[in-house]
């Protein structure tokens, strides 16, 4: 039973190279210059538990192929969930003919060579046991975490937990003679809470995510921290609007080097849309700053051997020691800014590796400890993101430190300041980094952000 | 004409058997969703069409519905064999296996179509399109020599949808809808800044040939990024708030619209669940989601789930009147249907969710509410906001103006706001008369789920609210 099931994603897995394989050439002997195929395939499940109740549970397989073409430097794309291959004859017909519209561009093409990449084994990014787990013991899962947090007194309600596992592999054919695929698994345990009467309602959760099984979080810890996180922000008070330093918690940070990694990316770099432009090699934050795109830090979230273009993926210094190092590039944007592709490729730009703050020796308390009044934001919502000017304005809450104590619970407020002023004004990196997502950092010291209240 | 033929090669019989497969281990009710969606894009930048690009989404969704509890499978092959392995993926759900009767499927006819189009989007040729961006590009860039790059993305979709159920509905429409949007970066010798503009809705393509050139979408964008230079830091604290009418709709969709969705109520997690009858806001508030206006983004002939849609009062006179319901809310909660269940694509099952939502017209001139202001800041732009369940909400202006001594003055930059819905609703203290709609251009995004929303407003001031500005 148990291998059998391999089997088949082994199996799958060289019928759709073969399919891809065989559309490159159909699509170079309708007269492309240059042809790439991209299927990925997979399973999903996901199980959401409220109230002690399975609420909804979700099986499915996934597939989807996409295509792009270069007939005399013109760019043509398409995709289809619909992998027949007289659909896809005829959309690889269609693009083909489509691409005269479009005007010639220098930079337009596949990545220039075929270069090895790592061996996907190496990288353990597949969970054999993933596959293997039977639903009823998934379901279990999120049944006793929220089990567990629904058992403290001060929790009022739940917005369910849920447990979900993607089981899949990425396969990638080029006219340039690229021809590989990996296999990747990834599962995650969360839960939703909410603490005090429907008027003074606090609502946070927590969640565990991995391409291991056996790394994720037990339900125990995801409901502990869950609850932790959720009672801390009970009968919170509004304060005056004033400049104050802010730390970072890693959710925080993580969102903060989000933003970054917008202002970063080639393709806003090419299109003047950050305020980083011209700016490689220059001091951009303080020299405690470190960050690192990494694709090949084995069973993480943002590994992986190549990116969508067949690119193998490396090790890129960002920021090293506050100096901007590099820019991270597909091959479209690196030949625009006569640079060279780092691996990150996405889709039809450029998303992240593992991309992470370099943790420092601090430990969290130590942070908080070190500030005489201030901030520590927890959490935040909307969207006031400006990678062309940096500027950074989002609603709040948070928990009010005086003499290195935490005092009470803050919301309805507002942080605002600018990514190039806060990577400055970086005064403490904690040592506390985990891998629960591809774009992660530890808890961090501002030294002076506004905080608009009352 | 959009061909009424749909893509889908499953006889009514055969979906009467999918949906028997879907409810032999029990359950109470059972629906299937196909869809089959085309898109195409075209993207502009740097003086040249970048590329093109085409889409084909197709698929299968079977829900079935046991009690509170839902199982739901899909799969990217529409046969039969594959809709029923589905169908008992879905089945498993439930476990009393006294099955009930599949009634026979009726076919009903579309009530009313809210866009009735001569050509499909899918249907206008793409060399046309091309045409389209490339006005509003030129405008942008040659609006001012500040202006240094301009991008341009024009999409569409035509979706073609069939839904059956275990009660024996069986409804089929066809959605249009084009989206064309412009984002300028304007520079001088220190600054940069953004603009965007866009409009859009369930039209056809007429709609930019005849009501609104995209030449003005351009320019549009050029302006706000020239505005944005001049403008300067926003004020921080707790000030009177104006917002101007359409674009500041954002403020009813996050501080209402989502917390009176059904199933936030019906799992009492919304700070609304214990309020329907109750005053919760100010009696100049009057608020309404109405999924059957023509053309508009958020409308739709019938909802995800089949129902007609019908027009909502969500709140009158300050009161809660009702919440936005699907069938299992409904269900559950023992109110009848809105026809707000709706769902991203068939690998989702439908949620309540708004479609258009807005406040209604009150008795201001716009002129009077701005004059009534000492020191506070008018909202003109937005860019989207957040709501938690608690009614803690946030919204962000891209751009907007100061108010001193009842002027308009200087331009602000981007400041997120924030305050807790039930405060703010009671804060609003004037309702213009001049009702607009923002720009058909809207996403909204719950639990992972993207659907097209537009909404609306009138010019309206709110007391005092917290402005997230630099000190």
């Amino acid at each position: 039973m148990k291998s059998e099931k391999n089997l088949n994603l082994e199996k799958e897995i060289k019928e759709l190279q073969l399919l891809a394989e065989s559309l490159v050439n159909y699509g170079q002997s309708l007269g492309a210059d240059e042809v790439e195929v991209a299927v990925a395939t997979g399973k999903e499940f996901s199980v959401n538990v409220r109230q002690q109740s399975i609420e909804d549970l979700t099986e499915a397989n996934f597939r989807y192929l996409s295509l792009k073409v270069i007939k005399d430097r013109r760019v043509a794309s398409a995709s289809s969930s619909d992998l027949s291959i007289e659909t896809l004859k005829d959309l690889m017909k269609k693009t083909l003919k489509r691409a005269e519209l479009s005007n010639p561009d220098e930079c337009a093409g596949l990545p220039d060579s075929v270069e090895p990449y790592v061996d996907p084994a190496s990288l353990n990014l597949y969970d054999p046991q993933i596959a293997h787990l039977e639903p009823k013991e998934k379901i279990k899962l999120a049944f006793e975490t929220e089990k567990i947090a629904l058992a403290d007194p001060r929790i009022t309600n739940s917005h369910g937990a849920s447990f979900g596992t993607t089981e899949g592999a990425f396969i990638l054919v080029n006219s340039r003679g690229f021809s590989g695929f990996y296999k990747a698994t990834s599962c995650g345990l969360s839960v939703g809470i909410q603490a005090g009467d429907t008027d003074h309602r606090v609502e946070d959760g927590w969640f565990s995510s991995r391409r291991f099984f056996s790394e994720l979080d037990p339900p125990e810890a995801v409901a502990k921290k869950a609850i932790e996180r959720t009672v801390r922000l009970l009968n919170p008070r509004k304060i005056k609007t004033q400049q104050v330093p802010v730390v970072f918690e890693p959710p925080q940070t993580a969102w903060l080097l989000g933003f970054l990694f917008t202002c970063i990316a080639g393709t806003s770099i090419y299109h003047r849309a950050s305020f980083l432009v011209d700016k490689l090699g220059e001091k951009i934050a303080d020299p405690r700053v470190t960050v690192i795109d990494d694709g090949l830090m084995p069973g993480r979230l943002g590994t992986r051997p190549f990116d969508s273009e067949g690119v193998p993926t490396r090790k890129t210094m960002v920021i090293e020691a506050g100096v901007l190092k590099n820019y991270l590039c597909n091959s479209y944007a690196a030949r625009k800014l006569k640079l060279a592709s780092t691996g990150n490729a996405e889709g039809a730009g450029v998303g992240p590796n593992n991309f992470y703050l370099v943790p420092g020796e601090v430990s969290p308390d130590e942070i908080i400890a070190s500030m005489d009044r201030g901030l520590i934001l927890v959490k935040t919502i909307g969207h006031g993101l400006n990678p062309v000017t940096g500027d950074i304005s989002r609603g709040a809450f948070g928990l009010w430190v005086e003499k290195g104590e935490i005092v009470y619970p803050v919301s309805e407020i507002t942080i605002s300041g600018n990514l190039g002023e806060i990577l400055n004004n970086i005064e403490l990196i904690g040592s506390n980094l985990q891998f629960e997502a591809a774009i992660c950092g530890p808890t961090i010291k501002v030294a002076e952000l506004t905080v608009a209240g009352e | 004409m959009i061909s009424l033929s749909h893509p889908f090669k499953l006889s009514l019989r055969d979906l009467e058997l999918i949906l028997e497969t879907a409810l032999s281990q029990g359950g109470d009710f059972a629906d299937i969703f196909m869809e089959y969606r085309h898109y195409q894009a075209v993207i502009m930048e740097e003086d040249i069409i970048k590329e093109t690009s085409e889409s084909i989404v197709q698929g299968i969704g079977i829900r079935v519905i046991s009690g509170e509890k839902t199982g739901y499978a899909y799969t990217n092959e529409i046969s039969f064999e594959k809709a029923r392995s589905a169908a008992l993926t879905a089945a498993a759900i439930a476990s009393s296996p006294s099955p009930i009767k599949i009634a026979s499927l009726t076919p009903r006819e579309i009530k009313t179509n809210f866009y009735p189009l001569k050509i499909a989007p899918n249907q206008f040729e793409l060399e046309r399109k091309v045409d389209l961006v490339k006005e509003a590009y030129s405008a942008c860039l040659q609006f001012d020599p500040k202006i240094i790059r301009a991008k341009v993305a024009l999409g569409d979709v035509v979706q073609w949808l069939a839904i059956a159920n275990s009660e024996g509905l069986y409804v089929t429409d066809i959605r249009p809808i084009i989206r064309l949007s412009c984002l300028a970066i304007a520079e001088d010798r220190i600054k940069r800044e953004v603009g965007f503009a866009g409009a859009g809705g369930r039209i056809g393509y007429d709609y930019f040939l005849q009501t609104h050139p995209p030449r003005q979408i351009g320019e549009e964008a050029a302006q706000e990024a020239l505005k944005l230079l001049e403008a300067i830091e926003p004020p921080a604290g707790e000030m009177p708030v104006v917002l101007a009418a359409g674009h500041s709709g954002v403020l009813v969709h996050e501080a209402v619209g989502h917390l009176l969705e059904a199933d936030y109520n019906r799992k009492k997690t919304s700070i609304f669940w214990n309020k329907l009858g109750q005053k919760v806001g100010s009696p100049l508030v009057r608020i309404i989601d109405d999924p059957t206006i023509p053309g508009f983004r958020g409308s739709y002939n019938v909802d995800d789930e089949g129902t007609q849609p019908e027009p909502v009062l969500l709140i009158d006179k300050g009161v809660i009147k009702g919440f936005l319901q699907d069938r299992l809310s409904s269900k559950l909660m023992g109110f009848p249907l809105t026809g707000h269940g709706r769902r991203q694509d068939f690998t989702c099952f439908p949620l309540p969710r708004m479609a258009n939502t807005y406040i209604d017209r009150g008795e201001y001139s716009p002129e009077e509410i701005i004059k009534s202001v000492k020191k506070g800041i008018y909202a003109e732009r937005f860019e989207g906001g957040q709501v938690e369940d608690s009614g803690k909400f946030t919204f962000t202006i891209s751009s907007g103006r100061l108010i001193e001594e009842g002027k308009l003055t200087a331009p602000i930059k981007q400041a997120t706001l924030i305050g807790l819905n039930i405060d703010i609703l009671q804060n609003i203290t004037m309702v213009g008369s001049d009702l607009a709609f923002s720009p058909q251009i809207g996403t909204c995004s719950k639990e992972g789920q993207e659907v097209p929303v537009s909404d609306g407003c009138p010019t309206l001031k709110i007391e005092k609210m917290t402005v997230g500005g630099r000190l």
